[in-house]
C-alpha cells in the first residue's frame, strides 16, 4: 500500500482520529476543573484509600461521558495495573438481572482466568461474584463496575444495583460503581433501599464551549509535521484549514449547525461528513465540503416522504387534509374514498382510479408513516374501515407539495380551498 | 340386531366425520342450534315428532333400542342367516357404487392436473434458462443482483368453485401424490399452519418439516436453500401446496411469500392456492406488497354441479349396480344438494346410507347380487331357492306386485320379471341420455333431468299435447320444467347443432336398435336442411327473416325439430317406464324417504329439547311414563329443571326456579295430583312454610345445582351475568 | 472453550484461504464446499465504477456519496443509514457498491431473519465462515439468541476474521456489516430494544474496523421514539424520477427504440398512480406483449405511423391496466372454458366484474345465510322487527314504505356513523331469526316457481325445513370463507359475535342467483 497518495493518506489519519473518542477527547480532559480530572481524583483515591464508592456521569447523549470514563479507567490501569480490575456493563444488553449476573462473573473469569461455566444458575453467580468481592477486598484490589445505560438497570426489581451495593456496604469489600446515563433524573429512579445506598456523586457534562470547539477542530483537523507526509502538503493543507476556521461563512455554518445540535458527537459526525467529501486530486477541505456537509446533515424526512409520493397519493393526502378542516374529527379509508370521490365529481379531475388501486397507494403511505392507524385495536375491522390519522402538518404538506417536482396545480388549489 | 346395528352405527361416524373435516374449529358452536321458526311452524313440527320416533329406532346409540328394533325386525325376517347374507351383498354393491364415484372424480380432475404440471415445467425451465447459480451464491444471505424480476412468485390459483372445502381435501391429496410422482418436491401446508400465534416461524417450520428434517432447531430460510443445493434436489421444482387459502391468516401467508420471494431465484418455489370463492381471493387476504410478488395464472377445476352429473351418469345411468332410487328420494337428495350444503361427499354419504337401509329394510335386496354380476339371465333354481316361504310371501304383498295383479300362480315367471326388471334401465338410461344430450344446449343438469324422469305418474308427457306446444313456444311458463325446457329449445337449436345431437345420438342408442332406427330415419331430413343450409352460406341461426331460401331453410329446419320432438316423444311414451311403475322393482328401488332423511339430517338441538319434555321415553320407567301433564319427583331432575323452566320467559329467576323445583320434589305425598307444571307462586310460598324438610334441603340444593349444570353444558341456558347475578338466560325458546 | 473454538475457526478459515481460488472456481454442489475468506467479499471480479453507475441510472449522487463515506481502504467510519422508500434500489447499490470496492461484508435482511436469534446466528455464521448443511444438520455455528451473547460472539469472530484478512491481501482491515429491512425489526417483539441495541452497536462494540450499514425502509425520525437512539450518518434514496425509470426500464431492452415508443405511451400515465419499479415492471411486461402483437418481427425500429398504429391498438388496454393491482392470467391448460373470457374481465376494473354470474358453488341455504348476515350487519337491530316479523316478508311492502321514510330523515347521520363504524357485529341468535324470515319468504317465492301446483307437498315444504338445519354447518364454513368474521370466545356464556365481510355486490350477485329482493330488506342510507 505504500503507493497510496497523500490525500488519501490524510483522508485516513483525520477519519481514524474522529473514530477514536479517546483521542478526541484528550484534549478537552486537560484542565484542572474538568470532569476527566474529578473524575480520576475521586476513583484514585477510592482506589488508594480502598473504600467503596459510586458516580453517576450524567449528561445529554454523545456528550463524551463514557470516552471521558474511559480514558480515566486507562491512566488508572496505567498508574495502577495490578490493584484495579474492570467491570463492563451496558443497560442495552444486561438489563435483565441475570445475564447481568452472568456477564459479570464472566469478566471476573476472564480477568482471573478462571474457568467460566455457562451453566451457573443465578444464585451461584451472585455468591460467586460477593465472594470475588471479598478476595479482591482482601487483596486490596478494587473493582470498577462500569455500568453503561446507567437508567435502563434501574428499571425492573434492581436486583444488581441493590446486591452490588448492599456488597459493598461490608467493610472488607473495595468496588467503585460508575454509572453513566444521558437521563438526568436517573437517581430518582433508584428505589429507596438502592438509593439510600448509593453516594450521590454526580458529574454533569455540559456541551463544548465555543473555544473548546475551536481548540477540537485544529486538535482533529491539523496533520503532524513530523510524519511521513511530504511536508509541503501538510503545511498547505494545514494553512487550509487556518484560514477556513478563521473564514466568517465557516464560523455560519458551525453556528447554524450547532443551533441544531450542540454535542460533541454531532460536531464528530459533521466533521466525518464534511471530510470524506474531501476532494482527493487537491487533497485539501474547503469550505463547500462543510456546507455540502451541513445540507446532507439537515434532513426533512416529512418532506422527502411527501417528495416520494405519487399524483394519486398526494389526492388521498389532499383528501385527508380536507376532512381534518372540515372537523370531521375521525375517518378511514371509506369516507377518505367519498371526499375523492366528491372532488372527481366537482373538478373532473384526470385522476380517478378504482378502490383497490387507492387502496394500494394507501398501503404505501402507510408503510411510509405519512399516515397510520389511529388506534391499535379494531383488528377485526378490515383495514379500509379502521380509523386514520395524518402524521404530517398542514404547513409541511403544503411545503412539500410546493417542491413536489409534479404536482398538479388543482391539488394546491384543492388544498387551499 | 346386525341390520340396525350396522344402521345405527354408520350415518353418525360419516356426518361426524365429515363435520370434523370441514368444520374443526367450529364444532363449539353446535350447542347453540336455534330454531325459533321450527317451533312456530306447525305442521313441520307434527313431522319433526314423527321422525323423531324413526330416528330414535334407527341410530340412537343404547343398545337397548338397537334390541327393541330388532325384536320388530325378527318378525319380518328369519333369523341372522339373510341379514348377514344382505350385508355381504351391500358390501359388494357398495363398493362397485363407490369404484365408479372415485374413477369418474379422477379423471374429472386428471386434466387440470396434468396442466398444473406442464406449467410448473415451463416456468421451471424459464427460470433455470435465466442461468445457473454457483453454489457459494445459491446459498449467500443477499439476494442476486443479475435478474431483474427475481422476486416473482409462481403461483397456480385453483378454482375449486365450491364454498364448501370437502370435496377439494381428497382434490389436494391426488395434486399432492400426482406431483410428487412427477419428481417435484412438495410440500402440503394447511390454514392450520398459517395461524397469528406461531407467526411466520410456523409455516416456515411445516415447509422445513416436509422438505428437509422433521425437526430443525430454527425455522429459517436459508436451511430450505442450502438444502435445495444439496445431491441434485435442484433439477426439480419445488412446489408448495396451500389448500385453503381463505382460511389462512392472511398477515402470515403475505411474510411467507415475502420471505420466500426473496430467495425466488435460489430455490425456485412455485405456490399452489386453492381458492374455494372469487378468482380474486387472494386480494381480499393478502397485503399489497405480497400480492405484488405473485405471478398468478388460474387453474379451474369442474364446478361440484357438473361432477354431480358425471356421478349420476356413471352410478345409475351406466350399467354399475342395479340399484336405484325412487322419484321421492332422488327429489330430496337433489333438494338435500342443493339446499343443504351442495358437497359431493355428503351426496355420496346420502347415497351410501339410502343403499344401506334398503338392504336393511327390503329383505328381496339379496336379489340385486345377480345385477351386480355382469352374465345376465342367471338368475334360477338355487338362487329362487334361498327365498323362503316367508320372503316369497312378502315378495307377493310388494304393492308393486299387488297393483300388476300378479298371484302366487304365477310364481314362476319371477325369474322372468326380474330378468326384465334387470334389462330394463338400458333403453331407460338411454332415452335419459339423448335429453340430457339436447338439454346441455340448454345448460341443463342431468341431475334435473333424472329427477324428473323417475317421476311415476310422467307428468313429463302432458307436454306433447298439441296445445302445450303451441304456449311453450309462446311464453316462458314453468321454465323449471325439464322435458319443456327440452322441447323448447330444440326449436331454436341452429342446424349444426342439429347435426351434432344426432351425431351424439347415434352413438348413445348404438347398441338398442329400436331407437336406433327412429334416430337413423331422421337422417334425410338433416341432409335436407343441411343442403338448405348449403343453398344459403351456413347461417347458424335460423331466427333471420332475410331471403327466401332463408325461409325454406327455416321450413326444413322446422320439419326436422319436428321430427326429432316426435322421436323424442316416441322414447319417452314407449321406453321411459319409470322405475316404480314395474312389477317388483322394490327389490331395487330405495323409496322411503322418511328414513333417509331423518338418517341424513340429525337435529340434535331439537332431539335434546323434546328428549327433556318426554324423557319417560327414553328411560321406560314405569313410574312417570303414563303420567299427563304432571311432574313427579321420581323424572330426573334434569327434564324436571327444563320442563319447570318452560313456563318462564327468556330470563328465569334462579330462586323461583329454585323453589318450584323444590314444591315437586319434597311433597310426594298428598298433592301431588294438583301440583301441576304451571305451579304459582302462592302455592309455593304455602309448601315452604307448612313443609320445611331440612334435612333434604343441602341435597335438593345440590341436585339443582347438578341439574343446572347440566342444563348448561347442553347449552340451553346461559350462567348469570354481572348485572343480573340472580337470573340466568334461557338461549332458546322450547322446540 | 470459547478460546479453543476461535482457534478452530482460525485454523479452518486459513487453510481454506490458502485453497481459496480453486474452492471458487469450480462449485460442485455435492461435495460440501466449505466457505472460504473470500466468500465475504462477491466471489466473482468486481465490477468498474462505470458500469456501477450505469447499473443504477438516477442513483449517481447516492453512489458517489456512499463511495466517499465509506472511503479509501481499510478507513474506519461510522454507522451509516440509507434510507428511501421500497423499491429504491437501496440495497442492490449497497451490495454492488461493495462488490465495486471488493470489501469483505456480512449481509443479513430482516426480512428472511424474521427474529433476533436468526439475525445473530446468520451474522455470526456468516463471520465464522459457517454453513448449514446436511453434515452438520443445519444447525448454525453458535447459538445466540441475547444480545450481551451476540456482542460478545461477535467480537472473537470479528477479531479472528480481520486476523485472517490481513493475512488476505488487498482487502483492507475492515469488514462491513450490512442490515438489510431495520424497519422491520419495529414489529418484532421488544424490538425497539433490538433497534436501541443495533444502533448503538457501534459504541457498545468499540471495534473501528467493524463498519455497521443500515438500511431502512422509513425515516430516520420514525425511530427517534426509541431512546437510546444515536444518530447514525445518513444517505437518502429518493423515489426514481420519471426519467430515471425511463432509463431503468430501457436499460436491458432487446429493442430499444420499440421500447421507448411504448414508454412514451405508457410511462406517463402509469407514473401518476405509482412510481415503484417492481409495480410498474409487472404491469409493463405483460402490456408490452400486447404491444408487439400485431408485430411479426421484433426488431422492427418503428416509425410514427406504426407507432400510431401500436398506441391504437394499445390504448384500450390502458385504462383497465390502471385500475387494476392484481393480474390473474388463465393458463392454456386450464380446463375452464370461460376461461379466455374471466381473462378480459381481469383487465376490466372490477366494479363492471361479471356482475351477472356467481362463478362458485354455494348451497342455498348458505347463500340465505350470507344474505342474513350482510343484512344483520348493514341494518341497525332496532328495524329488524319492522323488517321482518315471524308471517315472513311477503306483506312487509308497505313496512317497508314506513321504513324508507324514516329511513330518510336521518339519512345522513346512519351513512356517517355507519361509514365510520364499518359492517356492525351481531350475536348468532339474531342472525339465524333473520335468516329463518329470508329463508321463509325465499321458499315460498323458490316454491311457487319451483314445483308444479298439483305436485305433493314433499317437494318444497321438506325443503323448507331442510332450510333449517345443520345451520351452524353453514355458518361455520361461511367464516372459513371469510364472509364472516367472528369475535370468538367460549359459546357457553354466548358473548360470540359475528360481522359479515361481504362487499355488496357480491351480496346483491348472490341475492339474484336466489332471486331475493335484496334491496326491499336493506336500510337504505
Amino acid at each position: 500500500m505504500g503507493k497510496e497518495i497523500p490525500a488519501e493518506k490524510s483522508l485516513n489519519l483525520i477519519r481514524e482520529r474522529l473514530c477514536d473518542p479517546t483521542f478526541v477527547f484528550r484534549p478537552l480532559s486537560a484542565s484542572s476543573d474538568s470532569n476527566y480530572s474529578k473524575l480520576k481524583f475521586i476513583v484514585s483515591t477510592s482506589i488508594t484509600e480502598g473504600c467503596n464508592n459510586s458516580i453517576l456521569l450524567l449528561g445529554p447523549r454523545g456528550s463524551g461521558k463514557a470516552a471521558v470514563l474511559d480514558l480515566v479507567v486507562g491512566d488508572l490501569l496505567e498508574e495502577y495495573p495490578d490493584s484495579v480490575s474492570l467491570i463492563r456493563l451496558n443497560g442495552l444488553l444486561h438489563s435483565d438481572d441475570n445475564c447481568a449476573f452472568k456477564e459479570i462473573a464472566r469478566q471476573l473469569c476472564m480477568e482471573h482466568h478462571l474457568l467460566f461455566s455457562k451453566m451457573a444458575s443465578f444464585d451461584e453467580n451472585s455468591q460467586f461474584i460477593i465472594a470475588m468481592l471479598r478476595e479482591c477486598g482482601l487483596a486490596h484490589k478494587t473493582i470498577i463496575f462500569l455500568l453503561d445505560e446507567f437508567d435502563m438497570f434501574a428499571q425492573g426489581k434492581q436486583r444488581l444495583l441493590y446486591s452490588l451495593l448492599d456488597a459493598m456496604q461490608s467493610v472488607t469489600s473495595q468496588a467503585v460503581v460508575v454509572g453513566i446515563s444521558s437521563r438526568l433524573d436517573a437517581d430518582q429512579l433508584l428505589e429507596k433501599r438502592v438509593r439510600s445506598r448509593f453516594s450521590h456523586r454526580k458529574f454533569l457534562f455540559l456541551p463544548p464551549s465555543r473555544e473548546e470547539i475551536d481548540s477540537l477542530l485544529e486538535h482533529l483537523l491539523f496533520l503532524p509535521a513530523d510524519s511521513s507526509f511530504p511536508n509541503g502538503y501538510v503545511s498547505q493543507f494545514n494553512e487550509k484549514i487556518k484560514n477556513l476556521t478563521s473564514d466568517a461563512r465557516f464560523k455560519d455554518i458551525l453556528r447554524t449547525f450547532f443551533n441544531a445540535n450542540s454535542t460533541v458527537n454531532s460536531l464528530l459526525k459533521f466533521i466525518f461528513r464534511a471530510v470524506s467529501l474531501m476532494n482527493l486530486e487537491s487533497g485539501l477541505l474547503s469550505l463547500e465540503n462543510f456546507k455540502a456537509a451541513l445540507s446532507s446533515i439537515q434532513r426533512q424526512p416529512k418532506l422527502e416522504a411527501i417528495k416520494d409520493c405519487s399524483i394519486l397519493e398526494l389526492y388521498l393526502l389532499v383528501c385527508m387534509r380536507r376532512l381534518e378542516v372540515k372537523e370531521q374529527s375521525s375517518y378511514n379509508f371509506i369516507s377518505v374514498m367519498k371526499e375523492y370521490k366528491t372532488i372527481h365529481d366537482s373538478f373532473q379531475t384526470s385522476d380517478y382510479y378504482a378502490q383497490n388501486v387507492c387502496l394500494r397507494a394507501f398501503e404505501h403511505l402507510r408503510e411510509r408513516e405519512v399516515i397510520c392507524y389511529a388506534e391499535n385495536r379494531g383488528q377485526s375491522q378490515t383495514g379500509e374501515y379502521r380509523l386514520m390519522t395524518l402524521m404530517i402538518s398542514a404547513s409541511e404538506l403544503h411545503q412539500g407539495m410546493r417542491s413536489h417536482a409534479c404536482c398538479p396545480a388543482i391539488l394546491l388549489k384543492l388544498l387551499d380551498h | 340386531m346386525a341390520p340396525s346395528g350396522t344402521v345405527t352405527d354408520h350415518p353418525p361416524s360419516s356426518t361426524t366425520d365429515s363435520f370434523n373435516s370441514d368444520v374443526t374449529a367450529e364444532n363449539d358452536i353446535r350447542p347453540f342450534f336455534v330454531l325459533h321458526k321450527a317451533s312456530s311452524g306447525s305442521s313441520l313440527h307434527g313431522k319433526s315428532i314423527g321422525t323423531l320416533k324413526s330416528k330414535r329406532r334407527i341410530e340412537s346409540p343404547t343398545p337397548k333400542i338397537a334390541k327393541k328394533s330388532e325384536v320388530e325386525s325378527v318378525e319380518e325376517e328369519d333369523g341372522h342367516f339373510f341379514s348377514t347374507l344382505r350385508l355381504k351383498v351391500f358390501e359388494t354393491v357398495w363398493s362397485k357404487i363407490e369404484k365408479a364415484i372415485e374413477d369418474v372424480l379422477r379423471d374429472s380432475n386428471s386434466k387440470i392436473f396434468s396442466g398444473i404440471h406442464d406449467w410448473i415445467r415451463e416456468s421451471f425451465e424459464s427460470i433455470i434458462s435465466s442461468g445457473a447459480l454457483k453454489l457459494s451464491e445459491a446459498v449467500r444471505s443477499y439476494p442476486v443482483l443479475t435478474q431483474a424480476s427475481s422476486k416473482q412468485l409462481f403461483t397456480a390459483l385453483v378454482l375449486t368453485r365450491n364454498l364448501e372445502m370437502v370435496d377439494d381435501l381428497l382434490t389436494f391429496e391426488e395434486l399432492d401424490l400426482y406431483l410428487k410422482s412427477q419428481g417435484c418436491h412438495v410440500a402440503k401446508l394447511s390454514s392450520m399452519d398459517f395461524s397469528a400465534k406461531s407467526g411466520v416461524g410456523g409455516c416456515l417450520r411445516g415447509l422445513l418439516r416436509q422438505f428437509v428434517m422433521p425437526t430443525v432447531d430454527v425455522a429459517d430460510v436459508t436451511i430450505l436453500a442450502s438444502w435445495y443445493r444439496e445431491n441434485k434436489n435442484h433439477e426439480n421444482p419445488v412446489v408448495v401446496i396451500v389448500d385453503d387459502t381463505e382460511r389462512c391468516c392472511g398477515p402470515v401467508l403475505s411474510d411467507l411469500i415475502l420471505i420466500l420471494s426473496e430467495w425466488a431465484v435460489k430455490v425456485p418455489i412455485f405456490f399452489i392456492m386453492g381458492v374455494s370463492t372469487a378468482h380474486d381471493a387472494p386480494r381480499k387476504i393478502l397485503s399489497v406488497n405480497a400480492l405484488q410478488r405473485l405471478c398468478a395464472s388460474k387453474f379451474t377445476l369442474s364446478s361440484p354441479a357438473e361432477r354431480m352429473d358425471a356421478v349420476l351418469k356413471a352410478v345409475f345411468l351406466k350399467p354399475c349396480s342395479g340399484f336405484t332410487v325412487s322419484y321421492k328420494v332422488a327429489l330430496f337428495m337433489k333438494s338435500y344438494f342443493l339446499c343443504q350444503d351442495g358437497t359431493l361427499t355428503s351426496f355420496v354419504r346420502t347415497l351410501k346410507i339410502a343403499c344401506l337401509q334398503h338392504f336393511s329394510l327390503e329383505p328381496l335386496s339379496i336379489m340385486l347380487e345377480h345385477f351386480c354380476q355382469d352374465h345376465v339371465n342367471q338368475l334360477s333354481g338355487e338362487d329362487t331357492g334361498l327365498l323362503t316361504e316367508a320372503t316369497m310371501k312378502h315378495s307377493f304383498d310388494l304393492p308393486s306386485v299387488t297393483r300388476n295383479k300378479i298371484t302366487r300362480s304365477t310364481f314362476e315367471m319371477l325369474p322372468q320379471f326380474l330378468s326384465d326388471l334387470q334389462r330394463m334401465p338400458n333403453p331407460w338410461s338411454i332415452v335419459v341420455l339423448c335429453i340430457y344430450e339436447v338439454g346441455k344446449f340448454d345448460k341443463l343438469r342431468l341431475l334435473d333431468i333424472f329427477c324428473e324422469i323417475l317421476d311415476p305418474e310422467a307428468h313429463y308427457l302432458k307436454y306433447f299435447s298439441p296445445s302445450e306446444i303451441v304456449n311453450c313456444q309462446s311464453h316462458n311458463s314453468g321454465r323449471n320444467n325439464v322435458i319443456r325446457r327440452v322441447l323448447r329449445k330444440l326449436r331454436d337449436l341452429s342446424p349444426s347443432q342439429l347435426s351434432s345431437m344426432l351425431k351424439s345420438w347415434e352413438n348413445l342408442t348404438a347398441e338398442f336398435s329400436e331407437i336406433n332406427d327412429k334416430v337413423m330415419e331422421l337422417h334425410p331430413f338433416m341432409r335436407s336442411v343441411e343442403a338448405a343450409g348449403q343453398r344459403q352460406g351456413l347461417p347458424n341461426s335460423p331466427k333471420k327473416h332475410t331471403s327466401r331460401s332463408h325461409s325454406k331453410l327455416e321450413k326444413e329446419v322446422k320439419a326436422m325439430t319436428d321430427k326429432v320432438a316426435a322421436v323424442i316423444e316416441f322414447m319417452l311414451r314407449e321406453y321411459m317406464k319409470p322405475v316404480e311403475t314395474i312389477p317388483f322393482h322394490e327389490i331395487l328401488c330405495f323409496k322411503n324417504v322418511d328414513k333417509l332423511q331423518s338418517a341424513l339430517l340429525g337435529d340434535p338441538r331439537g332431539k335434546i329439547q323434546s328428549d327433556l319434555l318426554e324423557s319417560h321415553n327414553i328411560l321406560h320407567c314405569m313410574c312417570c311414563s303414563q303420567r299427563g301433564t304432571t311432574l313427579l319427583p321420581s323424572m330426573h331432575d334434569t327434564s324436571i329443571l327444563y320442563t319447570l323452566a318452560q313456563e318462564h320467559a327468556d330470563v328465569i329467576n334462579l330462586h323461583d326456579w329454585y323453589q318450584s323445583f323444590k314444591t315437586i320434589l319434597i311433597s310426594r305425598n298428598s298433592k301431588a295430583k294438583q301440583k301441576s307444571k304451571s305451579s304459582s307462586k302462592s302455592k309455593k310460598r304455602k309448601d315452604i312454610c307448612e313443609e320445611p324438610e331440612v334435612p333434604a334441603e343441602a341435597l335438593i340444593q345440590a341436585r339443582f345445582c347438578r341439574a343446572v349444570m347440566e342444563l348448561q353444558i347442553a347449552g340451553l341456558i346461559r350462567m348469570p351475568s354481572k348485572r343480573r347475578p340472580d337470573f340466568v338466560q334461557r338461549v332458546t325458546f322450547g322446540s | 472453550m470459547a478460546r479453543e473454538e476461535s482457534s478452530k475457526v482460525t485454523r479452518r478459515s486459513t487453510r481454506s484461504s490458502s485453497s481459496a481460488s480453486v474452492t471458487v472456481e469450480n462449485p460442485e454442489p455435492n461435495e460440501s464446499h466449505s466457505p472460504t475468506i473470500d466468500d465475504l467479499t462477491f466471489g466473482e471480479e468486481s465490477i468498474t465504477l462505470d458500469a456501477l453507475l450505469s447499473n443504477f441510472p438516477g442513483r449517481r449522487s447516492q453512489i458517489l456519496d456512499f463511495i466517499r463515506l465509506i472511503g479509501p481502504l481499510d478507513c474506519p467510519i461510522l454507522p451509516i443509514m440509507v434510507y428511501g422508500s421500497a423499491s429504491t434500489g437501496k440495497s442492490s447499490v449497497v451490495l454492488q457498491t461493495l462488490r465495486h470496492l471488493n470489501r469483505p461484508f456480512v449481509y443479513s435482511s430482516s426480512r428472511t431473519c424474521y427474529n433476533p436469534r436468526i439475525l445473530f446466528e446468520s451474522i455470526l455464521n456468516q463471520l465464522l465462515l459457517h454453513r448449514k448443511c446436511s453434515s452438520n444438520g443445519y444447525s448454525s455455528a453458535k447459538r445466540c439468541d441475547k444480545p450481551s451473547d451476540f456482542v460478545n460472539l461477535l467480537r472473537e469472530a470479528l477479531s479472528n476474521v480481520i486476523g485472517t484478512l490481513d493475512s488476505a491481501s488487498g482487502k483492507g482491515k475492515m469488514v462491513y456489516l450490512v442490515i438489510d429491512n431495520v424497519d422491520l425489526i419495529k414489529y418484532w417483539d421488544k424490538g425497539s430494544m433490538i433497534l436501541q441495541f443495533l444502533f448503538s452497536l457501534y459504541t457498545v462494540l468499540k471495534m473501528p474496523q467493524l463498519g455497521i450499514m443500515l438500511i431502512s425502509g422509513l425515516p430516520p425520525d420514525v425511530y427517534y421514539s426509541n431512546m437510546g437512539y444515536t444518530d447514525p450518518l445518513l444517505l437518502y434514496f429518493p423515489e426514481y424520477s420519471e426519467d430515471d425509470l425511463r432509463l431503468i426500464f430501457l436499460r436491458n431492452q432487446a429493442n430499444k427504440k420499440l421500447y421507448s415508443a411504448f414508454l412514451d405511451v405508457v410511462l406517463r400515465p402509469f407514473c401518476r398512480v405509482t412510481r415503484r419499479v417492481e409495480e410498474l415492471s409487472t404491469t409493463f411486461s405483460s402490456l408490452f406483449r400486447k404491444y408487439c402483437e400485431p408485430l411479426d418481427d421484433l426488431g422492427v425500429s418503428p416509425n410514427e405511423e406504426m407507432k400510431r398504429r401500436l398506441y391504437s391498438h394499445l390504448k384500450p388496454l390502458i385504462a383497465p391496466c390502471l385500475n387494476e393491482i392484481f393480474r390473474v392470467s388463465s393458463h392454456p391448460h386450464d380446463g375452464d372454458t370461460r376461461g379466455e373470457r374471466r381473462q378480459k374481465v381481469n383487465y376490466s376494473s372490477e366494479t363492471r366484474e361479471e356482475l351477472e354470474v356467481l362463478d362458485f358453488h354455494m348451497s342455498s341455504s348458505a347463500k340465505y345465510l350470507l344474505i342474513a348476515a350482510f343484512l344483520a350487519s348493514r341494518n341497525p337491530a332496532t328495524l329488524d322487527a319492522s323488517m321482518f316479523d315471524s308471517t315472513g316478508g311477503m306483506d312487509n311492502r308497505k313496512r317497508k314504505r314506513k321504513v324508507s321514510e324514516k329511513s330518510m330523515e336521518k339519512k345522513e347521520i346512519a351513512e356517517q356513523e355507519a361509514v365510520m363504524k364499518g359492517p356492525g357485529s351481531f350475536p348468532l341468535e339474531r342472525l339465524l331469526a333473520i335468516f329463518q324470515c329470508i329463508a321463509s319468504v325465499g321458499d315460498s317465492s323458490f316454491g311457487e316457481e319451483g314445483e308444479e301446483e298439483e305436485e305433493d307437498p314433499t317437494g318444497y315444504d321438506r325443503e323448507s325445513n331442510n332450510l333449517m338445519s345443520d345451520i351452524l354447518l353453514q355458518v361455520s364454513s361461511l367464516c372459513d370463507a371469510n364472509f364472516l368474521v367472528k369475535s370468538g370466545s367460549c359459546p357457553l356464556e354466548g358473548s360470540i359475535r359475528y360481522r359479515s365481510m361481504v362487499s355488496e355486490d357480491l351480496a346483491l350477485k348472490v341475492a339474484r342467483s336466489l332471486s331475493f329482493p335484496l334491496a326491499k330488506y336493506l336500510y337504505r342510507r
